[in-house]
């Protein structure tokens, strides 16, 4: 029942939108005027939007409530009503009268039906019934009785006429020969649109027919036209116009083809004619296309190379490889600890290098470019040191033996002398002989006079570069690069002189070598290097890298005892600089070996040395160049290097331990110092030691007096009191740039050393070193912690009195610089803070919601359960509709009981009061005593 | 992205009638089971308490990190222009660029509806310092058609402006919007004066351009006492000015018009300053 009010809820409302949609104007005035002739006010209220939403056609938006109520009332009266009105009943009436269900039909059309069923119903009965009247029942009899056999007797007509004459006569019969009238009225008509079969069949034969004649006829002319052209172009190809205008050859195979249709003789004849003429042109000639075509086939297809670079592009892969590479220099310098991947890029690394390097590295870089000189790949260190024991006892096996013997020689003769013993160590590693070492130590005997001898002499004009180690070295450059631009010119004067061998084996001891090279200028010495190395190249023969190794060895020595000799031969150092780096790089285990080696007995014979008390332990100028040597072959920014951290330490060592007694430490010393500003420039490692060392230079400028303030400061630093070696007592003073090198060559006891001018440029190159370091540690947190003091110590010095007023300004510089950077630092110190906590900020969370979000859908990623959760849902929907139904239902019901009771009590008060009435009326009678005649009496009234 | 579901349980279905009555329901229950837990974590905080002491030097007072019971902000944003319509056959949150056609089809100015201009104020207020630092005790948002909406301080709002207009869709459409993998409602549309959800003691300031009170904020701010809780009351229309009355106080923070971000910043910034928040 619930259903069925529904139902009718939608077609009512569904019909009332399309009231709507065709007359927008005034629906609720046509409703009212279809549905309800009288209105009811409240059928026409119409349902409120509570939430308007733009764009959005709500399906039960335009219902009018009221209306709503008033036809689910109608609906009941009509079904529930009527079945509570039934449901007391035992029986009941049912209308089978026809159409009488159909609410469709007007009372006119039903009697038609009704008539028409009756007739029927007729008709049924009398097929089968033999006819008892006569008149009628013949003539319906005998034509409805009458077989499909008989249908086509040519009575036919009798029976038309008879029909027709009975239609007018027989009203009863009409519907029958009305259909009977029809039958026979298209009776004409039915013959042209049925044809028989065989009319079918003959019309499709003759059509057949039709169509291959026609075919035939087709194919005929057809022949004939091609006849004609056959014939046509014949007689066109036996004419000279086309011979003209074709080729020769094709000519023929024409013709031939020609031929079979032609009569022979006649072509025969032209091809007689024709074929002298033209045959041998066309033999002759082959068809230039055809030529063309197998040209092109047989042609090699171009194949694509590489294209030529462009400057631009060469440049662009240099400049690549050396961010590469700086890029690799970065990560050593942040000390990664995998062995594993360093080994891995280390030896993919040594093939390219190989090849590279000798374009890379050029000769004149001596000290400036420092990122040119760390070529040699890192992460050595682990590798070393793993294979130290195996390369020494397999390549060197021999050579190892011999140093072993060495050593103990040199030992012995160490205690001798000092600068022989270092020498002495070079050789051990490579297996020196005897003989050579007699002639080192012979030589630097020779030089050992020879320093005495012109010891003064040097004094006077001591007076060049010697600031920083690149300082002098781009001094030193300058004058390479000129000696460089006439080398071409000297060397072939100098072939002249003495002509080198073009293929040198690469010699296997030092005495060898020098044998080679004695009486060589340093060019020819340089060349003599560059051919060995050419010719020994490790690139072209497998033994030659043991050959090059050897003869690596050999270079270094060479190089340390060049170092030894007096006068320095400078010039050929720096040109020895370029070979040994670029073989360091072929060999780079090697020259690490070697490096280590080297610097093992140094640091054993310093520390024999700084047991002899008054003895200047300061290493020697040959220490002092292999370091820097060493410094440029190596990376000195790795974190950790297995050459150059010993090295690093060494110099600290010196610096720390050894007494600084006269000026000529103080060189080396300051020296040392400056090595180390560039040795660690760019990794920015501190060395406390060389701040220290320059501190205390510092305080060896104050007077006596003033340095009891700075006990303090001794405390910290175990130094030894420092005599005022650098103070300065006159007032005029000049400031000149050192040459180290000569200043190395001054006795200890020079006057030089003690002189204002000497202390005044010392402190000058002190001050610079100072300043280099301070803008290298300048990222250090504690810098201030460091340099405040030193700083301090500068102000100080700068009240001095004897103090020259550039050196002053000087000092007021470095102060300042030191001054900003730590004020600096200090700004951005902050307060030691207790139990440091940051505030925590509070938790955010995340708000759940969908992309396209559309209301009512489940958005559970359980689809079951959604489903689930979807039929629950319209479960209680629809149980609440059944519910608010049976509600209604329930209420309309007691409403129409009540109303039938209040109906039935309303009769039953009325009957009730009309008997009261009556018997009212005869108890007045019978009171009034009127009963007997009081009818009488009251018609009568 | 998608919550566990759970069973329904009892409780909520109780509660759930009212969204009015659903507050004060919820904060005796959080308290409770704060409480519990208190009481739960009661020996092992105590324990730990104590070692704290040993720990700490006398005479240096550790920061007390409770900051729950300080006076707050409270911020509303009126005439927030969030609207959804029925855009072909999806809801879209209308919004000048994309729909203007629409728009001015159903007779609207298209120039009013401009969503993101709610979007930024929102973003604004929840990422300010006052807010991390859990000062911020409420926002309300109230949209041009009247909805009413709460945003609990600690959501943390889409950041593009699209997926922000998809949270707003589902919480015009759905009335509540609740967190990945809980229970708890963090947009929830509310009934609407807005009064009945604010502290008593509390001033409310609305903010015009047209205000003849040009004040700076700093000052204004600093003068406040500091018990009292504070109501800004900024609107995120793009035309227009708010005019309700029970704001007490309008105020006009700077002689140009201002965007209503930045002014929910300056806002911010000047309660920062003056709580010392960094």
């Amino acid at each position: 029942m619930a259903k069925t009010a529904k139902a009718s809820k939608s077609d009512s409302s569904s019909k009332k939108k399309k009231m709507k949609k065709s007359s927008k104007s005034g629906p609720k005035a046509k409703d009212m005027k279809l549905k309800a002739p009288k209105e009811n006010p409240f059928e026409t209220i119409w349902s409120r939007r509570k939430f308007d939403i733009l764009g959005k056609k709500r399906k039960g938006e335009q219902r009018r409530i009221g209306e709503a109520r008033s036809s689910a009332i109608e609906k009941r009266k009509k079904t529930l009503l009527k079945e509570y009105e039934q449901s007391a009943k035992s029986s009941m009436f049912v209308d089978k009268r026809i159409g009488e269900n159909d609410e469709g039909l007007g009372e006119f059309d039903k009697a038609i039906m009704r008539s028409q069923r009756e007739r029927q119903v007729k008709l049924k009965k009398n097929k089968y019934n033999l006819s008892d009247e006569d008149e009628e029942g013949f003539e319906i009899g005998a034509s409805l009785g009458r077989d499909d056999f008989d249908e086509e007797v040519p009575f036919d007509e009798d029976e038309e006429d008879y029909g027709r004459d009975d239609k007018s006569a027989i009203l009863g019969q009409l519907n029958f020969h009305g259909s009977q009238n029809a039958q026979a009225g298209p009776m004409e008509a039915e013959e042209n649109r049925k044809k028989s079969k065989k009319e079918v069949m003959e019309e499709i034969i003759q059509k057949s027919k039709f169509f291959k004649a026609q075919k035939a006829k087709d194919r005929e002319e057809n022949d004939e036209l091609t006849e004609q052209l056959d014939k046509e172009f014949t007689s066109l190809v036996n004419s000279k116009a086309l011979l003209s205008l074709t080729q020769p050859d094709k000519i023929h195979a024409l013709k031939a083809l020609v031929n079979k249709n032609i009569s022979v003789g006649n072509v025969k004849k032209d091809e007689v004619v024709d074929a002298p003429r033209k045959g041998p042109i066309g033999k002759e000639k082959p068809d230039t296309y055809e030529m063309l075509v197998s040209e092109m086939a047989l042609d090699i297809r171009a194949r694509p190379s590489n294209r030529t670079k462009t400057p631009e592009e060469i440049a662009q892969e240099e400049k690549e490889r050396l961010e590469m590479l700086e890029q690799e220099r970065q990560k050593r310098m942040a000390a990664a600890d995998d062995d594993g991947s360093e080994e891995d890029g280390n030896a993919s690394d040594d093939d390219s290098k190989l090849i590279k390097d000798p374009r890379t590295i050029s000769g004149d870089d001596l000290g400036d470019n420092l990122e040119e000189a760390p070529r040699t790949k890192l992460g050595w260190i682990a590798e070393i040191l793993r294979k130290k024991e195996s390369e020494l006892e397999g390549e060197d096996a021999a050579s190892t033996g011999d140093s072993e013997s060495e050593e103990d020689d040199g030992e012995d003769e160490g205690n001798d002398d000092g600068e022989d013993e270092e020498s002495d160590e070079s050789d051990e590693e490579q297996g020196k002989t005897q003989t050579i070492k007699d002639w080192e130590q012979s030589d630097d005997d020779v030089i050992d006079t020879e320093e005495e001898d012109d010891d003064e002499g040097s004094g006077d004009d001591a007076k060049k570069v010697m600031k920083t180690k690149d300082h002098k070295q781009v001094a030193v450059k300058g004058k390479e690069v000129g000696t460089l631009q006439t080398k071409k010119e000297k060397t072939t004067v100098k072939h002249q002189q003495s002509e080198l061998p073009y293929t040198i084996e690469a010699p296997k001891t030092l005495e060898e070598f020098t044998s080679l090279i004695d009486n060589c200028s340093d060019d020819q010495v340089i060349e003599a290097i560059k051919r060995i190395r050419a010719f020994n190249a490790i690139t072209v023969a497998a033994e030659n890298k043991k050959k090059m190794q050897v003869f690596y060895g050999v270079l270094l020595q060479y190089f340390a005892v060049l170092t030894n000799k007096k006068p320095l031969n400078f010039k050929l150092l720096n040109l020895l600089v370029k070979p040994l780096m670029e073989m360091s790089a072929a060999t780079p285990y090697f020259a690490a070996i070697c490096a280590r080696q080297r610097l093992q007995r140094t640091r054993t014979q310093f520390c024999e040395d700084i047991k002899l008390t008054g003895k200047s332990s300061l290493p020697s100028l040959k220490t002092i160049f292999l370091l820097r040597l060493w410094s440029m072959i190596f990376p000195c920014s790795d974190f950790r290097h297995c050459v150059m951290t010993p090295a690093i330490l060494l110099m600290c060592e010196y610096l720390m331990r050894c007494p600084i007694i006269c000026g000529r430490d103080i060189a080396i010393a300051s020296f040392l110092c400056s090595l180390l500003l560039s040795v660690t420039k760019q990794s920015q490692k501190f060395c406390p030691e060389a701040i220290v060392f320059l501190q205390t230079l510092l305080m060896a400028a104050l007077d006596k007096e003033h340095r009891s303030e700075n006990i303090q400061l001794n405390n910290l630093m175990e130094i030894k009191e420092l005599e005022p070696l650098l103070c300065i007592r006159s007032s005029t003073v000049e400031i000149d740039s050192l040459d180290f090198l000569e200043l190395v060559d001054l006795p200890e006891d020079s006057q030089y050393f003690q002189s204002d001018n000497y202390r005044a440029s010392m402190l000058v190159t002190v001050l610079e070193t100072l300043q280099g370091f301070v803008n290298v540690y300048k990222e250090l947190i504690s810098f201030p912690e460091i340099f405040t003091p030193i700083s301090k110590l500068l102000c100080k010095l700068a009240g001095e009195n004897h103090i020259p007023e550039a050196l002053r300004e000087k000092m007021k510089d470095v102060s300042q610089l030191i001054d900003t950077k730590s004020q600096e630092h200090h700004m951005l110190r902050q307060p030691l803070k207790m139990r440091k906590k940051k505030p925590v900020p509070i938790r955010m969370v995340n708000p759940k919601f969908e992309e396209n979000y559309v209301k009512g859908r489940d958005y559970d990623p359980d689809r079951e359960r959604a489903e689930k959760k979807k039929l629950r849902k319209r479960i209680k929907e629809e149980a609440k509709g059944a519910v608010r139904e049976l509600r209604k239902d329930n209420e309309f019901l007691s409403k129409a009981k009540e109303r039938e009771r209040s109906l039935l009590a309303a009769e039953k008060a009325e009957k009730y009061g009309k008997d009261l009435a009556f018997l009212q009326e005869q108890e007045h009678a019978f009171k009034s005593g009127q009963l007997g005649k009081g009818k009488g009496q009251k018609r009568r009234r | 992205m998608v919550r566990a579901y759970k069973v329904k349980g009892e409780k909520r279905k109780k509660k759930g009638e009212n969204y009015d009555k659903e507050e004060e329901i919820e904060v005796p229950l959080e308290e409770e089971e704060s409480t519990k837990r208190v009481k739960t974590e009661h020996t092992a905080a105590d324990t730990e308490a104590a070692e704290r002491v040993v720990d700490l030097l006398s005479g240096i007072p550790v920061v007390a990190a409770d900051q729950t019971n300080k006076a707050g902000v409270i911020f509303i944003i009126e005439r927030a222009s969030l609207e959804i319509a029925k855009i072909g056959k999806t809801y879209q949150l209308l919004n000048s660029d994309e729909h203007s056609n629409f728009l001015k089809k159903n007779g609207r100015n298209p120039s009013d509806y401009r969503p993101d201009i709610a979007h930024q104020a929102m973003l604004s207020i929840l990422d300010s310092r006052v807010n991390k630092a859990g000062r911020l005790k409420a926002l309300y948002v109230r949209t041009e058609k009247g909805v009413l909406f709460e945003v609990k301080p600690h959501v943390r709002i889409p950041r593009t402006f699209k997926r922000f207009a998809g949270i707003m869709l589902q919480l015009l459409q759905k009335l509540s919007i609740t967190a990945v993998g809980k229970r708890e409602k963090l947009l929830r549309v509310i009934k609407n004066p807005v009064t009945q959800y604010l502290p008593i003691d509390c001033r409310k300031i609305g903010f015009s351009h047209s205000s003849e009170k040009l004040v700076d904020i700093q000052d204004y701010v600093n003068g406040v006492n500091n018990d009292t809780n504070l109501v800004f009351v900024v609107g995120a229309m793009a035309h227009g000015k708010i005019d309700k009355d029970y704001v007490e106080d309008y105020l006009s923070i700077s002689d140009y018009p201002l965007s209503a971000a930045y002014c929910i910043s300056m806002i911010t910034n000047a309660m920062e300053r003056k709580w010392k928040i960094l």
